[in-house]
Formats: C-alpha cells, structure tokens, sequence
C-alpha cells in the first residue's frame, strides 16, 4: 500500500532515478501531478531508492498506467 | 589547418556542445541519481534528458534501454563479456576494429570462447548483402551465441548490412551487438529495425559530442552480466548490482559534463538529414578519390566503395612519413593500421600502414582538392 504523506499525496518507490522519472513522466501524460522524491530507506528495505509522489486519490490509476508502461512500484515510503 | 579525422574524434565540436559542458561545469552542483536536493535533482534532468534523446535517435523504447558509458569501447566489452559463457562460439566480422577483436580474442585466449571470423569481401567489388549473410550461415554452430560486428568500418567506407545481419541472428537465436562507432551520426542507426540486442556507439565522433562518455544501447528484454561493480545510487544495502538497466551498468559518478555536452550533440542529429550528410561525404569521397588516383603508385582501399572514410597507400612511401608530411602543411590525417588489423589484412594493407582521411560535415570539395595536390607534391619528391 501506498504511504499517504500530510499533503494528501502518495508515494510509490519505484528504484533508480531513470525509471522514477520515466514514472513521472507516464503519470503526468496520464493527468497526474507527480514528482520525483527520494524514498525512505527504512521503507524500502534494501536502501536507497526514488520514488513518485502524486495525489492519494489516484492511486488505482497511477499503479495501472505504471503497470501499462512496464514499470514496476514498490511499496511506498514517506519522504 | 585542415581537419580529416572525423574517424578518430569530430572537430570542431559545435558552438552549442562546448556551451553545454562549459555550462554544466559552471552550474551543475550535485551528483546525478544520488541526492534529492535540487541541484542534484537537476543534474538527474540531465542525464534523463540525454537518455530520452538517444532513446530517439537510436530505436530504443525508453530511456532506461540507454545505458551510460566511458566510450564506445567500454559498451562493447561491456556487451561481449556480459554475453558469453564457457563454451560459446562468437562470430565477428574481418572488418573489425580492436574494440571487437581484443576482447574476443582474449576470452578465446582464456579458454571461454571460440570465434571465428566471416568474411565481408569488402576487398571485393562483386560483394552483396546476400554474399555476407551466407558467409556467415556457413560458419553458425550450434554453440553459436553472439554476432558481433562493425556497422561502418573504420578504414574503408564499407557498411555492413545490419538489418539482414541482425534478421539471421533473430532467427538462429544468437545475440547481436553492433559496433556503430563510425556509423551513428552518419547513417541511419535503429536497434528495433536492426533487431539487435546492443548498439555501441561514442559520443565524441558522429554525434559532436566531447570525448569521454558513450552510449550501450541495450534492448529491454537483453540482460548482461555487469563488467564492474560498486555504487548505482539504488538498492545499497544489497551486496549486489541492481536488476534493472541503466542503473545496472552504470556505477560510480557520471561524467556529466560530457553528457551535457552530448546531449546537446543529440539535439542538432534530430535536425540532420542522413540523405544529405551521405551525399556530402560521397561527393568528398569521389573529389579526392578520383585525383589521387591519377597520382603514380597510390592505391586506395576498396576503391569501389565511396563514403565517410578513404584510406590509401603509396609505393615505396611509409604511411607515418606520408601523413608526417602532410601534418607539415597544415592536413590532420591518421596513419598506420588504426587499431583494425583485421581490417587492414583483408583489404590488403601493406606493412607500412596506410594514410586515412575521414570527413565530416565542416569538410569541403576544395579542401580535398588542396590535400591531393599535396599528397602529390609530397610523393613526387621521393
């Protein structure tokens, strides 16, 4: 499950910064609002990782259009 | 002074790749892929900017397919040792630089591999794709599992045909890396349409780019053994390299300014015209081919092929004396056998090593014309 942060966004951690950025990018051509963020290692487990913030609400969305462009989300973290 | 290197590295860089590197040394602050903060954020931009680029440029799906490295050389030890297991079989072809040929020659040397070498008649004016592709069926053995081969050769202005080349190896189910070291930015280059599993180009020659970073492009589905090890930016606290490209080849700081510099040298190949740029280098080709021909005792290598680069040699004048001479009044030529033995045996080079012109877009009909009138003069005096 994704982690919901203050602002009402989510994080999904996706890896590297290359493919968290490719995230980004597929969630704003699908309309929403991302950024890049470092994830928090403790939420990841194996260290350093970015991660993709984007509204909460949108969760459902975000995950199948990251699935659809073939990249893979974790489990969030907070920033 | 009159520049004819283009093989060796392209000069002069363009306007908008020196203002790249210069700005980035004097802007960018952070460490690509590592920080969040946001100059390190910004270089991250950078880099994933250029990776976009050469995604483009080069066929690939998404800028994780772009794999950063020191130079073309080190993708193609990165592709050949990061294939092959013991008891493989690799083919390459007899037009190849050593940045094939070392590393395959070694592991064979190591008892890893065998290889052989087809032929691709480049010598011969009567060669077609089809007398390449058969060349190559001869020599598949069952253990074959890895074609890899120039695209455009570094002595001659001979191409290989990739697409059919890469199209035999999709069927065999062997893997295929292609050496564009002297084709990208000249030709056109695409993975998809070339059905290869790597594509290894420089940054500094076709694409204007400054000396230090290449590129491995690598298709989605092709996984390779990491050469080296160490800091990715992502998983640490795992003892080994992350699964995914680009992070996966990628270790230690980036040298971002020349990928600065390169992604500006990307921008400008998105408005170049292949068509255009070809008939340039044939028309320089034919210009200086067809005077020196008329000078006593030069040959020039697979005089039947016109393009990007002709070497030639002369009776009875050493390579290094002639491109000595010529440095003398102001022409930038590479003599010798320029790290091709293979290529220079089968075009029929003799011991002394041949002069080598390479054009670029800078070069001009009357700059061949004022080389071969020196050529000339200076051979007419021995």
């Amino acid at each position: 499950m994704p982690i919901q942060t203050s602002g009402g966004m989510c994080l999904l951690s996706i890896g590297a910064v290359t493919p968290a950025m490719r995230a980004r990018e597929v969630l704003l051509r699908g309309g929403i609002p991302a950024t890049v963020v470092r994830n928090d290692p403790a939420a990841t487990g194996s260290g350093c990782a970015y991660a993709v913030s984007y509204p909460c609400g949108q969760e459902r969305l975000a995950r199948r259009l990251l699935r659809g462009a073939g990249i893979r989300a974790r489990g969030g973290g907070r920033v | 002074m009159i520049y004819f290197d283009h093989a060796a590295t392209s000069f002069p860089k363009p306007p908008e790749v020196v203002s790249g590197v210069c700005n980035c040394l004097q802007t960018c602050a952070g460490n690509a892929g590592r920080g969040a903060y946001q100059s390190s954020m910004q270089a991250s931009e950078l880099l994933y900017d250029c990776r976009v680029l050469a995604a483009q440029a080069f066929g690939a799906d998404t800028p994780e397919e772009v794999v950063f490295t020191a130079g073309a050389t080190a993708a193609i030890n990165q592709a050949i040792r990061g294939s092959v297991q013991k008891g493989d079989h690799v083919l390459i072809s007899d037009l190849e630089h050593n940045a094939v040929f070392r590393p395959v020659w070694k592991l064979a040397k190591e008892g890893i591999i065998s290889y052989t070498v087809f032929p691709t008649f480049a010598a011969n004016p009567g060669a077609t794709a089809e007398s390449v592709l058969e060349g190559i069926r001869r020599r598949i053995r069952p253990n074959t599992k890895l074609l890899v081969c120039t695209h455009a050769s570094n002595i001659c202005s001979a191409v290989l045909p990739a697409k059919e080349i890469g199209a035999l190896c999709r069927r065999h189910r062997i893997r295929f890396v292609l050496d564009a070291a002297q084709s990208a930015g000249h030709l056109p280059v695409d993975l998809k349409e070339f059905s290869a599993n790597a594509v290894c180009v420089p940054g500094h020659k076709g694409l204007g780019g400054p000396q230090g970073v290449g590129l491995l492009i690598l298709e989605k589905n092709t996984v390779l053994e990491p050469l080296l090890q160490g800091g990715s930016g992502v998983g640490s606290l795992s003892p080994q390299m992350p699964a995914d490209p680009p992070e996966r080849y990628e270790v230690g700081t980036l040298p971002l300014p020349a990928i600065a510099g390169l992604r500006e040298g990307l921008k400008l190949l998105g408005g170049r015209s292949f068509a255009k740029i070809r008939l340039h280098e044939r028309l320089l080709w034919e210009s200086l081919a067809g005077e020196l021909k008329t000078i006593p005792g030069v040959q020039i290598a697979a005089p039947h092929i016109s393009g990007s680069v002709l070497s030639f040699w002369a009776e009875d004048a050493g390579s290094e004396a002639i491109a000595a001479a010529l440095d003398e009044r102001g022409f930038c030529v590479r003599a010798g056998f320029h790290c091709a033995a293979l290529a220079h045996r089968t075009l029929g080079t003799p011991k002394g090593g041949a002069v080598r012109v390479s054009f670029g877009a800078e070069n001009t009909m009357e700059q061949t014309h004022l080389f071969a009138t020196a050529v000339r003069e200076i051979l007419s005096r021995r």
